[in-house]
């Protein structure tokens, strides 16, 4: 099942027209202490802040059936690296990209919520993070000792790597963060917007009982995702049947 | 939470609960590297003035905000909803020097929404758990303490002024926290405000069976503070209310 290929070949043609940038490899990263149940990150001890409130910010979560199209284990960092960025606040442009197997109209709700979930399980010493998938946006706080003790986004990208490991339908993982600027996150907000939409659609069918499409504010996308039909008339068939 | 402290101050209102509250903020955020929040559960959110601070949000802004966008018939699952208040509860908590204030608003509005309550309480109570003192400037009535913020807590501290009645509403208060278990707590003792002479402490001890934890004269750069709406986080540190204060937090332990 495919419902993410065109904003992933829109994301590819924009990381490709972005520059300077860090690519890293997870496997020799160095490990990170865990934060323990006591990890907040406030004011007295921030040492940078990503996608705040008041700064641009979107996380997205694209998955795929080809694993051609996801670079197992890569981070890509476009803009400056959390330790050369102390002291500041930068907005934050982050995306997820899942090689997976086994998605189907019955389970891939499920999945996209469990996955989107998983980086509630990062444990990182000095590292915060609160996130709205509603409005796909990402907060992230790094304490001033971790950054002094090298805290960087090839640690936090392999950890949530790690998470991603963990499912046993996951194949492969590519991070990619972007700090470098306002203008850098708004065009990823606006590559990623139809994934945005297309996640709202399956928020909207699942949450709701009454699947009615003509007074529906995601109907255009169903139009143009066939999978989302699918998904559609799967639902309403286990309703009729739990009724 | 096992390693965090909660205390809650309760009393009539204009007893001068606020300042009481905003004195032992001063105090507790002195010692360096450990976490303090400050709860403001009084509608009129006067802790933050008196704390020097500005609240933006309110824990009532963003239950208000969720709700009308649930009605509206915007999807959320009950993870998304956690979610969603997680990341605004953390954006509504104030910075302060040595401390963080989270101010709960005004009361709720009328009907029932338990489901969006429940989670609030609970996300507050994740939030407290990782500081090592919460106070909370509670409204008169302890059962709001349960009802907007947490079920349990450590001490159940009772703000009065001298007056009759004042004292009447701590007695009140701790009847029905005791009897009604309206909330859990492991001690409860009173703070007398105002106080104009030892005699009237003398005379309020045989009113009332609390244990009377310490007592304030009547402090005329309180008043000086609250008139010119300076933050009592400015209080000289030879102010007689705050070395008073600072006697009720060194009985609990928590000075140490």
């Amino acid at each position: 099942m495919e419902l993410f290929l065109d904003t992933i070949a829109a994301l590819r043609d924009f990381m490709g027209q972005l520059s300077p940038r860090k690519t890293w490899d997870k496997n020799g990263t160095r490990p990170w202490p865990k934060g323990g149940p006591r990890n907040i990150v406030l004011s007295e001890d921030l040492g940078l802040e990503l996608g705040s409130p008041e700064k641009e910010s979107v996380s997205c979560l694209l998955w795929t059936e080809q694993p051609g199209l996801v670079n197992d284990g890569r981070i890509t960092l476009i803009g400056p690296d959390f330790p050369e960025s102390r002291g500041k606040s930068l907005p934050l442009g982050k995306v997820v990209l899942a090689g997976v197997h086994g998605f189907n109209e019955d389970n891939a709700y499920d999945r996209h919520k469990d996955l989107e979930y998983l980086r509630y399980n990062l444990d990182l010493k000095g590292f915060m993070l609160r996130a709205v998938s509603q409005f796909m946006r990402e907060w992230c706080r790094v304490s001033t000792e971790a950054l002094r003790a090298g805290f960087n986004a090839r640690i936090l990208g392999a950890a949530l790597m790690e998470e991603f490991a963990s499912q046993e339908y996951v194949k492969s993982v590519e991070v990619l963060y972007i700090t470098s600027s306002t203008a850098d996150v708004r065009k990823l907000k606006e590559i990623t917007g139809p994934a945005e939409k297309i996640i709202g659609a399956m928020n909207k069918m699942a949450e709701e009982m009454d699947c009615d499409c003509a007074d529906c504010d995601y109907q255009d996308v169903c139009d143009e995702a066939t999978e989302l039909k699918a998904m559609r008339e799967r639902l309403m068939q286990k309703r009729k049947k739990e009724a | 939470m096992d390693n965090t402290t909660i205390m809650a101050l309760c009393g009539k209102g204009g007893v001068g609960k606020t300042s009481v509250s905003a004195l032992m903020v001063k105090l507790l955020a002195r010692k360096n590297g450990r976490r303090i929040l400050a709860i403001d559960a009084d509608p009129a959110v006067g802790l933050a003035t008196a704390l020097g601070l500005t609240v933006r949000k309110t824990v009532d802004d963003i239950r208000r905000g969720l709700i009308t966008d649930i009605q509206k018939g915007t999807p959320e699952d009950k993870r998304g909803m956690s979610q969603r208040l997680d990341y605004e509860l953390f954006e509504a908590l104030e910075s302060g020097d040595g401390f963080s204030l989270l101010a709960i608003g005004r009361p709720e509005d009328e009907g029932c929404f338990c489901k969006v309550n429940n989670l609030l309480k609970q996300i507050i109570a994740d939030l407290a758990d990782k500081f090592d003192i919460v106070l909370i400037d509670g409204e008169a009535g302890v059962e709001q303490i349960n009802r907007r913020v947490m079920k349990t807590v450590d001490h159940l501290v009772l703000v009065s002024d001298t007056s009759a009645k004042g004292v009447g509403v701590a007695n009140t208060i701790a009847h029905v926290a005791v009897d009604n278990r309206a909330v859990n707590f492991a001690s409860m003792g009173l703070i007398l405000n105002r106080v104009r002479n030892v005699d009237e402490v003398n005379d309020i001890r045989t009113r009332t069976a609390l244990n009377i934890y310490g007592w304030i004269l009547e402090d005329d750069l309180i008043h000086d503070f609250d008139f010119k709406g300076r933050s009592l986080t400015d209080m000289p540190e030879t102010s007689l209310s705050l070395g008073a204060v600072a006697g009720v937090l060194e009985k609990l332990h928590l000075l140490s």
